[in-house]
């Protein structure tokens, strides 16, 4: 239907050069009226480098910018929005000590001789917020809300600036699903009102759901379209890593050891009133699903001591012990690789060998002073074990991508040799290919008698990892999946707090 | 030596080469003594407020805890006619106690830096006015003057701390330089050949990820608290026995600006994590050259605050010029690999 | 944790403690203030103040009358601070040594209106005082200058070092050592003709001095000796140093004797710092001009109880006379500074 259309957006042989480096070559993308397009690619491929010279962030070097067949020439953000353009951002631009309508129009605020207008503004910023679902008091502060709504209160600002663009980067990556599912919601509603968007994303399964169609890029060029039919996991996959993943979670199920961690109701500072208890054995792989705010990254943190129990007992391989820091977690043998890399996980101005040997130094030193030979060694032999791709070991590491870094947080840990490894959402914003060496690393890991214990929010991870899953809901354990009791459905259930069927 | 030290160094070289040029003094013994006895002092200072900024935080109370260190020092040997080593020991051991108490506040009560040594500037410099009845006191003793006792003592530690050690006919090497060797060796043996050093500069540069890969942060910060006023501490005594007189009310008053100067000036950012004990000496250096500098080319005093400022200024300006191009070409770089 | 933290506080505690013991215990601060009626307020923290405070001392007693004395340590603002206290407790009468004569002259007129005000040390000539207690600093200067001839009555190079030079005393003790080296005539202490403060090289026609510069240090004594060392790098005929400020000819002493100049280049001061009386005594400096601080405190305090007793004062200034203190007469005068000191130390 839409094809007989000139396309609202287009692009052809773009390029893109930054020093040394070809970000784009060639690229040529269009975009209908109406239209939801998937723009998916491993990290590295481009879609960041197409995105910001679509909304205007940078320039092309060449190729043909053309929106409704005319040329256009962004120079800045501002440019873009008035052609009707607007990015929607990873991380939210927006003012969380001001409210709904304040946000809305941050910037273009309708004043006379330097003073605001306020009563027009949330007249107008109610019409907004209820095009994407939101029926909230406009003088709600942001910072009050959860994330999702404070993505859709994004979205209500571009179109308030008249969009008919939206360019969404990674929007799920922080919402639960029942959060996903709004915004699904609402991107439905906008495509019925008219609104194309190009859709950025890693979940394979969301762009399935949503896309009208897939382009998808490889090392900067195009690497070929998916109509609405065509699209499929394996298809996408395909043409992501040009070649055949037969399989992706490579799982062998291995007989449990003994009790690796024994937990007994211990209580979080976040869910103070609701008591814990699990297992875990060596060897084996366990998952903990549930909706964001449910307690699980608490519950890793209080066992790795960053936010101390309130009650109850912790035992490592049957002693009990009493973690008050990282230090006395990671003495008894336990290792956090932190849902936020760059603030928890990295040293992010430091180097690959910095980061990769800041846990082992103590264990390493010489009376106090550095062991250089021993520092090199762990470094060099994290790069080698995880194929950690730099150019060399004092690459500073906030200029390596996700997958990397998450690479050297997991080589920190692994110089240790914990016996409890637990590990906060292993693959958040990391490309196909990372993902799966992590995988086979946790199931090599598990195959050598760790333990391995992980959070997710993302479902096909937690379905394929895991040996067993505990569904945690309002900090509490709301039940417990062997693995061949693993479904979507039965997460699904125990994370919204409806107890299994007998 | 880094790219930021080398620039700094060679601010030195530009400063010290103008002045030389226009006034052929400038080089003279003499004026080199006195040029290395003041940047030693000021540069002990400087390398213990460096090892807090590193960390992320502040020190506003190292010149007060310069001028309490030198009026419980003189106050011991003029009024009290203590034993002169172990008024040395008390008053280092007084400059390491109130490093761990700022450590302790900043950590364990988590007040801010700045709030905990702002009011140590106040509290130490009206301790040392009410202990001496705000009188000028000097350490070391007049010939006719009979309130000291171990008038010998007081006198070789004199020459030990401010003495001056003859190289050549003409050069004495002031001993403050030896301090400044011995304890900037020593602050760089540790910051970068330790693994408390490498704890320091991954704290200041990310307290958390620094905490949850097993770093005891909090122990971290209040040694870098208690380094930091053991160097003003010992400040304290070298500008003691440098000046004879200690005034309760103003010596090492404004210090903390110039050592805060220095570090940052050295390459040391305020949000932490970055720094270098060369370039921090280097840096006090630089300082005292520009002092030096306004005196020999007979430029109005008055003029050495703005002087000072600009300097400051032009020389964090063109680091941070430096970094952010830096930064754009390793990301640069990163893209193409 | 918390145990270890209160030790800290334990230590913190102890450490006050022994601070406070080892204290002397007779010293109370000020007198009684409930007594005082007048108060002497000083320009900064100088023994030079505790030498006025002995003569304050001497004063209370014999003309029986309360006084309360304040030594501001942070130049205008805390002067004030400490004037707006006194006139809010109701004092009667202030002796105060202006910081900065000139721009606080509107807030002396307002101290005036509502309390007697005197000046003492530095003069605020324009403001409503009702008297000047001081030393004709220019003719003191001059005196200076005269010490100066005597030490090199060949001629030669000069330097002069002062804390700053925005208080009146100072530019006047300046001039009056410029204006003796340079023959000029006497010029009236109300009218004098200020030469530019960063003056350099000053000399006259039959002059066989020159005056090479005045370099300032805004009282940091640290910077007072480095002003000192730097110009025996730079001027290596400078024959005599002159320091205006109490520290400043001690401060130029140690610099010359750790260049191993003593005797080569002279010093002539101001006040009587114990540092430079011993050099005067051991001959490495050949004088100074004291003011005989005592008697500001002394004649302060008299002049008070005159004006609250209704005797106004005849002259708008109170001269006190200066002494010059030479090898000559040092040990009787140090001998009198060490009774006054005793004396101004129990405060």
């Amino acid at each position: 239907m839409a094809e007989a259309r000139t396309p609202l957006l287009e692009v052809r042989g773009l390029c893109k050069q930054f020093p040394g480096v070809r970000a784009l070559h060639e690229v040529a993308l269009e975009l209908h009226q109406g239209e939801v397009l998937a723009l998916i690619g491993e990290n590295g491929a481009g879609k960041s480098t197409l995105m910001k010279i679509l909304a205007g962030v940078q320039p092309a070097d060449s190729g043909e910018y053309l929106i409704e067949s005319e040329p256009v020439r962004f120079q800045n953000v501002r440019d873009a929005m008035a052609a009707g353009v607007a990015l929607i951002h990873q991380e939210l631009n927006l003012a969380a000590n001001l409210d709904l309508a304040a946000n809305i129009f941050l910037g273009r605020e309708p004043n006379q001789f330097g003073f605001f207008q306020n009563k027009n503004i949330h007249n107008e910023a109610a019409k907004f917020l209820k095009r994407v679902g939101l029926d909230l008091p406009t003088d709600t502060l942001v910072g009050n809300l959860p994330i999702g709504k404070q993505q859709l209160v994004e979205i209500a600002k571009a179109l308030s600036c008249d969009a008919r663009v939206l360019i969404m980067d990674e929007p799920t990556s922080s919402l639960s699903q029942t959060e996903t599912e709004t915004l699904f919601e609402v991107v439905h509603d906008l495509r019925r009102q008219g609104i194309s968007i190009i859709y950025i994303s890693h979940r394979l399964g969301e762009v399935k759901e949503l896309a009208d169609r897939v382009t998808v890029f490889r090392d900067g060029e195009n690497a070929g379209d998916l109509a609405k039919d065509e699209i499929s996991h394996d298809a996408m996959v395909r043409l992501m890593v040009g070649r055949d993943l037969s399989e992706f979670y490579d799982r062998q199920i291995h007989s449990p050891g003994k009790v690796v961690l024994d937990v007994e109701q211990i209580r979080t500072p976040e869910h103070p009133n609701t008591e814990v208890s699990l297992k875990i054995h060596a060897g084996e792989i366990v998952g903990i699903a549930g909706l964001v705010g449910a307690g699980r990254t608490e519950l890793l943190q209080t066992l790795f001591g960053v936010t101390p129990a309130l009650g109850g007992t912790i035992r490592m391989n049957g002693e009990l012990i009493r973690p008050q820091s990282p230090r006395d977690a990671i003495a008894a043998g336990m290792a956090l690789a932190p849902e936020d890399r760059k603030l928890h996980g990295l040293v992010l101005p430091m180097t690959v060998r910095e980061n990769a040997s800041l846990a082992s130094l103590k264990r390493d030193q010489n009376k106090g002073l550095l062991n250089f030979p021993a520092e090199e060694a762990v470094a060099e032999e994290a790069v080698e074990q995880l194929q950690i791709k730099t150019p060399h070991l004092e690459q500073v590491t906030r200029f390596l991508s996700g997958g990397n870094q998450q690479k050297i947080v997991l080589g920190k840990w692994l110089a240790l040799t914990p016996q409890l490894l637990m590990l906060d959402e292993p693959t958040r914003g990391i490309d196909v290919g990372a993902k799966r060496e992590i995988y086979r690393l946790m199931e090599k890991l598990a195959g050598e008698g760790m333990a391995i214990l992980f959070v997710s929010s993302e479902m096909e991870e937690v379905l394929g990892m895991a040996d067993r899953a505990l569904v945690m809901h309002e900090g509490r354990i709301a039940g417990e999946l062997a693995r061949n009791e693993l479904s979507e459905q039965a997460i699904m259930q125990l994370a919204t707090g409806t107890p299994l069927a007998a | 030596m880094n790219k930021n030290t080398l620039g700094i160094f060679g601010l030195l070289v530009a400063i010290f080469a103008i002045t030389a040029l226009l006034n052929d003094k400038f080089i003279s013994a003499y004026n080199m003594q006195n040029l290395i006895k003041w940047s030693s002092l000021y540069a002990v200072m400087s390398i213990g407020v460096a090892f807090v900024i590193i960390t992320g935080g502040i020190d506003l109370s190292i010149g007060s805890v310069v001028g309490l260190v030198a009026v419980v020092l003189a106050y011991q040997l003029k009024v009290k006619g203590i034993d002169p080593g172990q008024a040395i020991i008390t008053t280092m051991c007084m400059s390491l106690l109130i490093g761990l108490i700022h450590g302790l506040l900043i950590t364990k009560a988590k007040i801010q830096p700045f709030v905990v040594t702002l009011c140590g500037l106040l509290i130490y410099r009206s301790l040392g006015r009410w202990l001496t009845d705000n009188q000028s006191l000097g350490p070391v003793p007049l010939e006719d003057d009979k309130g000291y006792a171990n008038i010998d003592t007081i006198n070789s530690l004199d020459q030990i701390f401010s003495g001056k050690i003859a190289i050549t006919d003409s050069f004495n090497l002031p001993t403050p330089a030896l301090f400044l060797l011995a304890l900037g060796i020593a602050a760089a043996l540790f910051l970068n050949r330790t693994i408390w050093g490498r704890y320091l500069f991954a704290l200041g540069n990310n307290e958390d990820g620094a905490r949850y890969s097993g770093i005891n942060t909090d122990n971290m910060k209040i040694i870098a608290y208690v380094i930091c006023s053991f160097m003003a501490g010992i400040a304290g005594i070298l500008f003691a026995f440098e000046l004879d007189s200690v005034q309760p009310a103003q010596t090492g008053e404004f210090y903390e600006l110039y050592a805060i100067a220095a570090a940052v000036l050295g390459g040391c950012s305020l949000r932490g994590g970055v720094g270098s004990i060369l370039g921090v000496v280097i840096a006090a250096a630089v300082i005292r050259l520009i002092y030096n500098s306004i005196n020999m080319l007979g430029i109005s005093t008055h003029l050495e605050f703005g002087i000072l400022g600009i300097v400051i200024l032009l020389g964090v300006m063109a680091d941070e010029f430096l970094k952010r191009y830096s930064a754009q070409r390793a990301a640069a770089k990163q893209k193409e690999s | 944790m918390k145990t270890r933290f209160l030790i800290v506080i334990m230590c913190a505690l102890s450490l006050a403690g022994w601070v406070g013991c080892s204290k002397k215990t007779d010293s109370e601060g000020d007198n009684d203030s409930s007594e005082a009626r007048i108060a002497y307020v000083t320009n900064g923290v100088d023994p030079f103040w505790d030498l006025c405070a002995a003569g304050v001392r001497i004063a209370e007693k014999e003309f029986g009358i309360g006084c309360e004395v304040h030594m501001p340590t942070k130049g205008v603002v805390d002067q004030k601070r400490i004037m707006e206290g006194l006139l809010a407790k109701g004092i009667e009468g202030i002796a105060v040594s202006p910081v900065d004569a000139e721009n606080q002259t509107p807030f002396l007129n307002e101290v005036a209106e509502n309390s007697k005000l005197i000046t003492q040390d530095a003069d605020a000539p324009k403001s409503k005082r009702l008297v000047y207690i001081g030393t004709n600093n220019y003719k003191a200067g001059r005196a200076l200058g005269k010490l100066v001839k005597e030490a090199l009555p060949e001629g030669g190079e000069v330097i002069i070092f002062v804390g700053r030079l925005e208080q009146l005393n100072a530019r006047q003790r300046r001039q009056g050592v410029i204006d003796e080296l340079l023959d000029k005539p006497e010029q009236e202490l109300s009218s004098v003709k200020f030469d530019a403060v960063d003056a350099k090289n000053l000399t006259a026609e039959g002059s066989k001095y020159t005056i090479l510069d005045t370099r300032t240090d805004n009282f940091d004594k640290a910077k007072a000796k480095s002003n000192a060392e730097d110009a025996i790098t730079k001027y290596e005929n400078v024959k005599c140093m002159v320091g205006l400020f109490a520290y400043n000819p001690p401060a130029c002493i140690d610099a010359i004797k750790e260049a191993n100049k003593a005797g080569e280049i002279k010093v002539c001061g101001f006040d009587e710092q114990d540092a430079l009386l011993q050099a005067i005594k051991d001959g490495n400096a050949h004088g100074t001009i004291s003011q005989q601080p005592w008697e500001y405190g002394y004649e302060s305090v008299k002049m008070l109880k005159n004006i609250l007793d209704g005797k106004q004062p005849e002259t708008s200034f109170h001269e006190v006379p200066f002494l010059v203190v030479t090898k000559d007469n040092i040990d009787e005068f140090w001998a009198k500074k060490k009774e006054m000191a005793e004396l101004g130390k129990q405060d």
